[in-house]
């Protein structure tokens, strides 16, 4: 099992930035407006639902945090669309799958974040197989220039 | 001798590429389908490769080779055990804006670059040589200063209270018509229909008096209507109003009466473009476009890329209902309003 590094992740970040410094990179909304770079987070527990809704799925699970006391929790994705093209479908993620989420709190404090990195207990992507690469970008931010 | 053979060749390969176009019955070119525009190939030429339109195939092989390694690292497996993100950001640039943005198996932004006539293009933009947009007016770049100032780096507080004037999170009007459900992102509806990040999908219905191209996102219709005159300046759409006729085997569209801002990056109210479709003998559309808005743009721009069929034609595009899901408009008004409250209370108390 290949386990990617926090080295390696950062190495890979930096190429999709440059990758995605293109005119093609352009996303529904800017996530920086949306998640607090103040409040990271990491959440484990099973999927509860799935919204394979546009312009982005939301993945619904329960976290147990510190205090033993369980959080149900939103989960910001991409498009179902690309995934629905690939033969993926609202079966392809069911209830009681337990995943592993880090993210940033949504500024608004709910329980809501941005799946930064979605993956299985074993560290697998939910998705595996599919393609593309990086971030969202809006274009209409200054910090893209 | 050689000359008159080659230019008769050419022209009996021009004529059974004619005969082989899939016709409608009044024996125009059947445009209708569904295509799947994703490409590599940029809008805008990077510098290094000057006024070189051409990739070489070795150039073309390597951005699909370094594009599916950077997918195949996307799909390796992270550490099980992984900790939360930093505090402060994780630095991720543009509108991942220091959050990160989300797994790379959402995206779908092609794996090839786009290939015309059996060549690879540097860019999609063919004039001015360059392969780059022309430098803006001062009226452009006074507009897309101002716009621009309405942003800033994303610290987790309300950096927008020191600006003079409205703050870009003041109300729903002020955030980007995308990010609101009312139109394109990218100007994949256009025009210019530009590839996008995902969802390139361009579903195409013909008739004898109209045809209707519809973007996956955000679902918007353009409907042309042939052989008409634009309606007087005063009425304005957001995407422009678009009327076509048929120039030999072209689709020729002519587009205007935009409103403020189209889907176009930078374009305003006086925006007009002018597009071909002409469907080739291997199946694929060549999509043309040329960019004329003066109080914008220095000079005119074109560019064309190729539209290939999707391949499952008779499946229709999944419909981009943007609205119901759209959670993410009120997550970012409510949490403008959270950082602006705090910010108050700095100030009523600066102890914190």
């Amino acid at each position: 099992m290949t386990v990617i590094t926090i080295k390696r992740a950062a190495a890979i970040a930096g190429l999709l930035g440059l990758l995605f410094n293109s005119t093609q990179s352009w996303s529904h909304h800017a996530f920086g407006a949306e998640f607090d770079p103040n409040r990271p987070l990491i959440l484990r527990g099973p999927v509860t639902k799935v919204e394979w809704v546009n312009p982005h799925a939301w993945i619904h699970m329960e976290h147990t945090n510190e205090a033993g006391e369980k959080e149900q929790w939103m989960v910001e994705g991409g498009t179902p669309n690309t995934l629905l093209r690939r033969g993926l479908s609202r079966r392809s993620l069911m209830p009681g799958s337990v995943i592993i989420v880090d993210g940033y709190q949504s500024k608004d404090r709910s329980n809501r974040a941005n799946g930064r990195d979605v993956t299985f207990e074993d560290g697998s992507k939910i998705f595996m197989g599919s393609s593309g690469t990086g971030a969202p970008k809006d274009g209409r931010d200054a910090s893209e220039r | 001798m050689k000359v008159l053979i080659l230019f008769a060749a050419l022209l009996c390969m021009s004529c059974l590429q004619a005969e082989q176009l899939p016709r409608t019955p009044e024996g125009r070119p059947d445009l209708t389908g569904t295509y799947d525009v994703a490409t590599l190939t940029p809008l805008e030429r990077p510098k290094a490769y000057g006024d070189r339109l051409y990739l070489s195939p070795e150039q073309a092989r390597k951005m699909a080779d370094d594009v599916a390694a950077l997918k195949r690292a996307g799909d390796q497996i992270s550490d099980p055990t992984r900790s939360a993100p930093p505090a402060g950001g994780d630095g991720s640039p543009g509108a991942a804006g220091n959050v990160g943005g989300y797994n790379s198996f959402w995206i779908d932004n092609g794996d090839q670059a786009a290939s015309l006539g059996g060549s690879f293009r540097t860019s999609i933009i063919i004039d001015p040589p360059n392969g780059r947009r022309p430098p803006m007016t001062a009226q452009g770049s006074r507009r897309m200063a101002e716009f621009f100032s309405l942003f800033g780096k994303n610290t987790g507080a309300a950096w927008w209270l020191d600006r003079p004037g409205p703050g870009p999170y003041d109300n729903m009007e002020m955030r980007p018509n995308g990010e609101r459900c009312l139109l394109s992102f990218g100007s994949t509806s256009g025009p210019p229909m530009l590839p996008a990040l995902y969802n390139n999908m361009k579903r195409i219905v013909q008739t004898n008096d109209t045809v209707m191209i519809m973007a996956e996102m955000i679902h918007d219709a353009r409907v042309v209507r042939l052989n008409s005159k634009h309606p007087p300046e005063h009425i304005r759409y957001w995407m422009g109003d678009s009327i076509g006729f048929w120039e030999g085997d072209t689709l020729v569209v002519d587009t205007r009466n935009f409103r403020e801002r189209p889907a176009l990056y930078g374009a305003d109210a006086n925006l007009h473009v002018v597009e071909k479709f002409t469907l080739l003998a291997d199946g694929n559309l060549h999509y043309q476009f040329t960019v004329d808005n003066p109080t914008v743009w220095q000079s005119s721009w074109s560019g064309e890329y190729p539209w290939p069929p999707w391949p499952a034609s008779s499946d229709k595009v999944y419909e981009y209902a943007c609205h119901e899901g759209n959670y993410a408009l009120g997550n970012i008004l409510r949490g403008a309003r959270l950082l602006e409250q705090d910010a108050q209370a700095l100030v009523a108390d600066p102890s914190g």
